[in-house]
Formats: C-alpha cells, structure tokens, sequence
C-alpha cells in the first residue's frame, strides 16, 4: 500500500513540475556548465594536487564530478522538505493531507520523493557526462555505490525533515540549513579532499555525514573497493542514520503539534 | 456514544502576536485571548447542525479543533466515539472536511488528478479510487470538468470539488466550514439544496456547518448553536430559539440580539488581522453556475 501512496506522490510532483514545461527543460540544460567549468579547471589544475588525490586515484576532474554530483543530494534534502512543507503550508493543502488518516511521517516523507528521483537522474547524467569526458569507472563497485547511496540519501533525508520542523514552527530562519548549507562544500571534501585542511578543522569534516559518503562513493565508484574495504564510511553512514532517522520523525511529529497547539498549519 | 459529536468545556486560547517594543517592555508576559471557550454541545446521527456567529466569532477554529487540525487548550471532544486528542487517526478516518479555501487544492492539476491524490491519502487507489471519484464527480455536477485544471474552475466549480473531497472517504460526519462564503447567492442556494438533499438527506450524513449568513441558518439547519465571542449563546431549533422572545415573527437577527444585546452585523468581534484574505473571491462574477 505504501508504494501505491508513493506512486500517488510522485504522479502529483511529476504533472506539477512538467506543469512548467520550460523551466522542467532548462534545468536540464544548464546542469551540463557547471560540470564543463569543473572539466576546465581540473585542466588547469592538472597533476598539482596528485599528493592530496592520491588516495581517490590520483585525477582531480574524477574527483571533484562525484564531489558535485553526490552533494547535490545534500542541497536537495536541504531544500526540498523545508520548501514542500512550507509550500504546501502557505498554500492550504498541508492541512487538507493532515485531515486524512495518513500518517505525518509518511506525508513529509513522501513529498520529497520526486525531489531526489529528479536528483537521481541528474547524478546519472553528471557520470555519463563525466565517463564521456574521460572519468575511469570501469572497476566500479556498483552494489556498494548503492549502499552507499542508500545510506547517504537516509542520512541527508533525515536532516532535511528536521530542518523542515524548524521552518513549520519558525516560519524561516532555520539554523539546521544554515548550518548544513555552509559547513559542507568547505568541510565535507566537495571540491577539495580534506586532508587539504589543517588538522584542527578537520575534525569538523568527521563530524559530518556528506564526508563519509563522498568518500565511500569515490572509493567504490573510482577504484572499486570491495565492501570490506569500505566498512569504515559504511559504518559511519548506518551510526549516522540510526541517529538521524528518528530524530528527524521525532521533531517533525513535535513541529506538527506545535503548529496544531498554534492554530499556524495554514500561514504565510 | 449517545452523540456523533459531544464537546466538553472545548476552549482554545491563541497568544496574541506582540510587536517587538511589547516584547521589550514585557518579555515574559504571555498575552491570550479565548477564541472558544467552554463550549458543550451535543450533535446527533443525522443531524444538520449550524453553527452561526459573525466574523471572527471562533467557528473556524471550533470546527478545526473537531477536524484535530487544531489542539484544545482545554476540554475534550468525540466525534463519531473518539477523542480528538488521543484518537487523531480514527477521528480522521470517520470525517471529511470541506473549507471555503480555495488554495487547498494544487491548481496546476486536474480536478480528477487532485482527488486521485487526496484519495491515496485516504488510502483509496486505482480501480476503487477511480470509481469513487466517478461516482463523486456526477454526484457534484462536475463529471464534464474533471479534466480541466482547477485553475481553469469558477469558484462555485472548486467549491464543488471541495465537497467531494470532503466525501471522497464516506464519511459518518461531514465538517464545511462557511461553504457558500465565495459563492454568490444563486450557487450558494444550489450549494444548500445539494448538501439538504444529498449528504444529509439520503446521504445519511451527519453535518457540522458554519456560517455568517443569517438566512442560510434559518434554511438548512435542524437544530442552530449561536456563537459570540467564542461562547455559544444559545442552542435549539429555530422555534425554540424564536420562542425565547416576546416579539411577534422574529427573525434569527433578533434571537442574536435578544442573547448577545449586539446587532448580528455589528457584532464583529475584533479580527487579530488573521484571515487577512477575506473578500478577495469575487464570487459573484461566476454567475449562471448549477451551484
Ligand atoms: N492561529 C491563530 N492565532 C491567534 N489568533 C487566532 C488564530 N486563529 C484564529 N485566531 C483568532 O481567534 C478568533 C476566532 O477566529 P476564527 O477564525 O475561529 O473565527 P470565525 O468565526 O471562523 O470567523 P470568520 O467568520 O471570519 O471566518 C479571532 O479573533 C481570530 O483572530
Ligand atoms: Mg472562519
């Protein structure tokens, strides 16, 4: 039965978001310039940074595409509950779906859906075009990419339902996002690896979830590792995950019932 | 149960927003004002009760804390057997909800596309759903415009789906909260005979309604509750409520002003700026509609 209201969801996203034609189809072509810059750059680059990339295979173009292509999971996570629950509050329709019997979890769940399907295709396309360009994956672990991929979207979702909390009971001005927004591309090894940072703040990176997935990711996509060998991103991915899963459904439980104790499931 | 719908000294207290130099000159008073308060009322299976008071008066809120869309300050209720507060999910299942916003539907979809989501919602999918929606568009008048985008509707158009979304689960109780606001008043009379002869006429359902408009009381309901101020000032048939008072043919009007000393119209109640979106439907440009 989940499935089916998933499906109902994502029929909902898909006609709203081919609604805008045109905006669905330059979405599309413009994420192909920011992968061609990052395809410049990693020429001039060439092989100046091979001490730090070493360990991800040595190229940095390889390197920084599964940087952009997986961290946009983070942004996505971080956009899209906060502005689905915010939309849907300012427009009228979140309390028409809390009148129903389904449940809240599943609703805020279910409304980013769409949201990391679209991401999905997205990365696909960032790895054609990168494999296109030159990107060696043909040692690629791919059962363990999605594992990984799996326990990154877990993590990443998680985040965003509490930054979703926060947005229905402070309307905006939400710490988690601004946080998570600004901490990740300089900490979370995006564009640079983090042993590029002194040691003291990378500490911080270690903190961070998008570190460990990125890492994982470049190890089995890049150099396929075998699973064993990435038993330390995966595990903590899943510490993570058991972590975050609950403390997302929690707050987001407690922030529908502040807004039912405030009168505010319908505000803007 | 003896009741489909009992409340018990059911009050809701909002804070009152303070600007930021009230803030400043007293940062941990907390100001509230009652928008309900100590109201018990008994609903029976079948019925078609009104609630009626002027703007502002707590009917939204009333019906929102019934729906489980809003939490009691204090009291409780049961519809349909269960406590709003402990028993959400089952009151849910049993009730449907119609509002005279507009905006809770997505107006870039298609009116059979919006209730096939709100279906799922209800866990209502694909054949079963289908016909459910089939049977609800023709019930509503609305089995050519289905397809349109609801952007495309005239107000007494999206009022009509609202209903049917509103029955979509066959509900015990049916919950519409100033259903006729945006119509103008050849819609609002076929809203009115519609929700007479088919939801609680040989619908069988039980229905909670409010509403501002005087004349639409004294037309639909088998019993009338009058609220003011958040307090219900009187509740009974309209003979018993007419029967009260000494003057010959009274009208609704005057039972109001018999119980409350304020003129119906003047009785506003101060608006905390809330519902800032009032008077902004136009209804009365789509005239000519079957509702
Ligand atoms: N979320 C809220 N926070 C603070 N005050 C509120 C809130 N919702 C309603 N109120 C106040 O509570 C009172 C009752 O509001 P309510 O919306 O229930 O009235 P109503 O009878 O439905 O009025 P109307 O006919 O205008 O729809 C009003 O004074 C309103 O300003
Ligand atoms: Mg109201």
């Amino acid at each position: 039965m989940i499935y089916k209201k998933a499906l109902s969801f994502i029929i909902r996203d898909l006609v709203l978001a081919t609604s805008y034609k045109f905006e669905f189809f330059l979405r599309f072509f413009f994420m192909l310039f920011s992968i061609l810059t990052f395809y410049f750059v990693s020429q001039l680059v060439g092989g100046a940074g091979t001490e730090y990339l070493e360990p991800y295979g040595g190229d940095y173009f390889s390197f920084v595409l599964i940087g952009i292509a997986f961290s946009g999971y983070l942004m996505t996570a971080l956009r899209s509950f906060s502005e689905s629950i915010r939309g849907e509050q300012m427009m009228g329709t979140l309390e028409a779906m809390l009148v129903t019997p389904t449940d809240t979890s599943a609703i805020v769940t279910l409304s980013s859906l769409w949201s990391f399907i679209f991401m999905s295709f997205r990365v696909l396309m960032y790895l054609v075009i990168g494999i296109l360009l030159g990107v060696d994956m043909s040692n690629a672990n791919v059962p363990a990419a999605l594992l990984i991929l799996i326990l990154t979207i877990i993590c990443f979702g998680s985040i965003g339902i509490i930054s979703a909390s926060f947005i229905m009971v402070l309307k905006r001005g939400d710490p988690i996002n601004m946080f998570f927004m600004s901490t990740s591309e300089l900490f979370g090894g995006v564009l640079f690896p983090i042993s590029v940072l002194p040691e003291w703040l990378r500490t911080i990176s270690y903190l961070l979830p998008i570190t460990y997935s990125l890492s994982g990711m470049r190890h089995a996509l890049l150099q396929g590792y075998s699973l064993s060998a990435l038993a330390p991103e995966i595990t903590a991915l899943m510490v993570f995950s058991v972590v975050l899963v609950p403390l997302g459904l929690l707050s987001f439980k407690y922030a529908v019932k502040r807004a039912k104790m405030d009168g505010s499931l319908v505000q803007y | 149960m003896r009741y489909t719908i009992e409340t018990h000294d059911l009050t809701k207290r909002f804070a009152i927003q303070k600007g930021f130099a009230d803030f400043l000159r007293h940062p941990f008073r907390k100001d509230e004002m009652s928008a309900v308060y100590d109201v018990n009322l008994n609903v029976k299976s079948g019925e078609l009760f009104g609630i009626l008071g002027p703007n502002g008066a707590g009917k939204t809120t009333l019906i929102k804390m019934l729906c489980t869309l809003i939490l009691p300050s204090v009291g409780t209720a049961h519809v349909n057997g269960y406590d709003i507060s402990k028993n959400g999910g089952n009151v849910r299942r049993s009730i449907g909800f119609v509002t005279s916003d507009e905006r809770s539907f997505y107006w870039r979809l298609t009116g059979r596309h919006n209730l096939r989501f709100f279906a799922a919602l209800h866990n209502y999918y694909s054949d079963d759903a289908e016909e459910r929606i089939d049977e609800l568009l023709s019930l509503v008048g609305m089995e050519d415009r289905g397809d349109d985008k609801f952007l495309s509707y005239s107000a007494g158009m999206k009022q009509r789906m609202a209903i049917a979304r509103g029955l979509l689960n066959d509900p015990a109780v049916l919950f519409m909260d100033e259903p006729t606001r945006t119509l103008d008043p050849g819609a609002a009379q076929n809203v009115r005979t519609f929700v007479k002869e088919h939801i609680t006429g040989d619908g069988g359902k039980t229905v909670f309604l409010s509403t501002h408009h005087l004349p639409e009381a004294e037309e639909l309901c088998d019993r009338i509750a009058i609220i003011n101020e958040g307090r219900i000032v009187v509740v009974g048939t309209l003979d018993e409520l007419k029967a009260g008072l000494d003057k010959p043919d009274p009208g609704l009007g005057d039972v109001f002003m018999h119980y409350t000393g304020k003129e119906f119209e003047r009785g506003t109640a101060p608006n905390h700026g809330y519902q800032g979106r009032k008077g902004m439907m136009g209804g009365g440009r789509h005239g000519g509609m079957r509702f």
